[in-house]
């Protein structure tokens, strides 16, 4: 049996979680995403949520079946768009872009076979709207969170002032890589990995 | 619920217990048949080991190996019988291997105790319970709920309709039997949609010897689904469960089963049905660290 295939542990210094702000260097990334509107943990984040894992999983699986190169499911990740400060802005507001890193060997093919497969079982709604992407971050600054996703703040805050001191800005989608589940998990101990592109300040 | 009622249950589930551990020590040279055990205590084989090991302290096995030591210290007081005739009838075929668990219990050597005087036959345990040379056991205290933060919620489920995988061997390997029935069902986009993951250990992993381990893999479908191949369709049973989540590794899962079946449990003024024990899995091993696994356990109560 060939070994199982794990993108974290492959790319491991993209998922660094250091407790301070540190500069990682991201290549370009392919991932099944889901896009959408809405509060986080609302209906239509919930229902991109379980469209996103029907899609991996079944993605996975056919070509497990196939006897083709098997991998780990990635964890889930987001891109938040809040249209200026996120506290300013109602939660109802805020655009996302839920995604599960994928491997390069998945094929448009691939996510199109699960799809007609999961619209056949006819229980996926809003699996027709997972697309499989390319994403380039570039230069990030990258720091772990602990604690409520409410609270990420003082966090992004540090890691403002930490691109500052190192002559660079935060720039495009702020990023959140999720590590703990939060169905379970208090949230004073959820744990998540932070993640900002940043670009030089002058440019 | 008034504490009268609490009081009475953890009464009932004590009287029970004590009718097993009196058994025991009747029998401490029989090999002791745990449907046998269940049956004088009043519960299903799927939940007394974990009651048992919750309210004791120690699990069966340890229980019993501890009471034949403490009779063998009593032998090696009251007897002139030589130490390797006292090991053998303690169960152990060594005069070495005796010894080496005599020191563990007693802090000395068989010989160095039957020469010492006024050396207790006892090996502390805080449940009290201990070998009786003379009178029969009257009482026993049931361990304390350790943990007071530990967080058990009341459930009412519906009855879920499932499709099945049934994993028959050690506890350990079950994820060999989910990653065959993820493949049967993910394939035919089974695995869309939210289903849970649920596993009903019918057997408990600490008693049964490993090859007769009986598990079902299970996750949740719709009534068009069929049976077929190695993959079956049943109903888990809804109704009333006590819910405790473990987080961490799965080996370590025993453990909250014995704090929620020995020690939530008699105090809550509930009884158990006789249905198995399930398991709702929110991740994956594939990737997750063992540390960061998270499982709802759910014990089934009686309706009230």
């Amino acid at each position: 049996m060939t070994t199982k295939l794990d993108l974290y542990k492959m790319h491991k210094a993209e998922y660094a979680a250091p407790t301070k702000p540190a500069l990682v260097r991201t290549k370009p990334a392919l991932y099944l995403t889901i896009a959408g509107q809405g509060a986080p943990g609302g209906s239509r984040f919930t229902a991109g949520v379980a469209a996103l894992y029907g899609a991996a999983f079944t993605i996975k699986m056919t070509r497990k079946v196939a006897g083709k190169q098997d991998y780990a499911v990635c964890k889930l990740e987001g891109l938040w768009f809040f249209g200026g400060e996120p506290d300013a802005t109602p939660k109802e507001e805020w655009q996302w872009k839920l995604m599960m890193r994928t491997p390069h060997f998945i094929a448009q093919e691939d996510l199109r076979t699960a799809v007609d497969t999961l619209l056949k079982r006819g229980k996926s709604p809003g699996i027709a709207e997972v697309k499989l992407e390319t994403i380039d971050e570039g230069v990030c600054v990258q720091m772990l969170h602990v604690g409520p996703y409410e609270s990420e703040s003082a966090t992004v805050a540090l890691m403002r002032s930490f691109a500052e001191s190192n002559g660079l800005k935060l720039s495009g989608p702020h990023h959140e890589i999720y590590l703990s589940d939060p169905r379970r998990v208090p949230p004073e101990r959820l744990k998540t990995i932070l993640r900002q592109p940043a670009i030089k300040r002058n440019s | 619920m008034n504490s009268r009622a609490k009081q009475t249950t953890l009464l009932f589930y004590k009287e029970c217990l004590l009718r097993v551990l009196v058994h025991i020590q009747e029998h401490l040279d029989e090999p002791l048949a745990l449907e046998e055990l269940g049956r004088l205590a009043f519960f299903s084989p799927h939940h007394f080991h974990h009651v048992f090991t919750g309210m004791l302290g120690e699990s069966l096995g340890s229980h019993v190996r501890r009471l034949r030591l403490e009779r063998a210290a009593w032998r090696l007081k009251l007897t002139r019988t030589p130490v390797v005739q006292i090991a053998f009838e303690a169960g152990y075929d060594s005069h070495e291997a005796f010894s080496r668990a005599f020191r563990k219990g007693f802090a000395m050597s068989p010989v160095q105790f039957r020469r010492r005087h006024g050396a207790m036959a006892r090996i502390q345990i805080p449940s009290g319970v201990h070998y009786q040379e003379r009178k029969r056991l009257r009482s026993f205290r049931p361990t304390e709920i350790e943990d007071e933060n530990m967080n058990v919620a009341i459930k009412n489920l519906k009855p879920a309709r499932v499709a099945f995988m049934r994993h028959n061997g050690p506890y350990q390997d079950v994820g060999k039997t989910w990653e065959q029935f993820m493949m049967c069902l993910g394939k035919d986009g089974l695995l869309g949609g939210s289903p849970q993951f649920i596993g009903i250990c019918h057997d408990d992993p600490a008693v049964t010897p490993r090859e007769k381990v009986r598990y079902d893999a299970c996750i949740t479908v719709n009534q068009q689904f069929r049976a077929h191949g190695d993959i079956g369709v049943q109903l888990v049973a809804g109704g009333d469960y006590a819910v405790l989540t473990h987080f961490g590794p799965y080996e370590k899962l025993g453990g909250s089963y014995a704090r929620l079946l020995g020690q939530w449990l008699p105090r809550s003024g509930r009884r158990l049905r006789a249905t198995p024990c399930l398991e709702i899995y929110f991740n994956s091993p594939e990737n997750t660290e063992p540390e960061d696994l998270i499982t709802d356990i759910h014990a089934p109560l009686e309706t009230r």
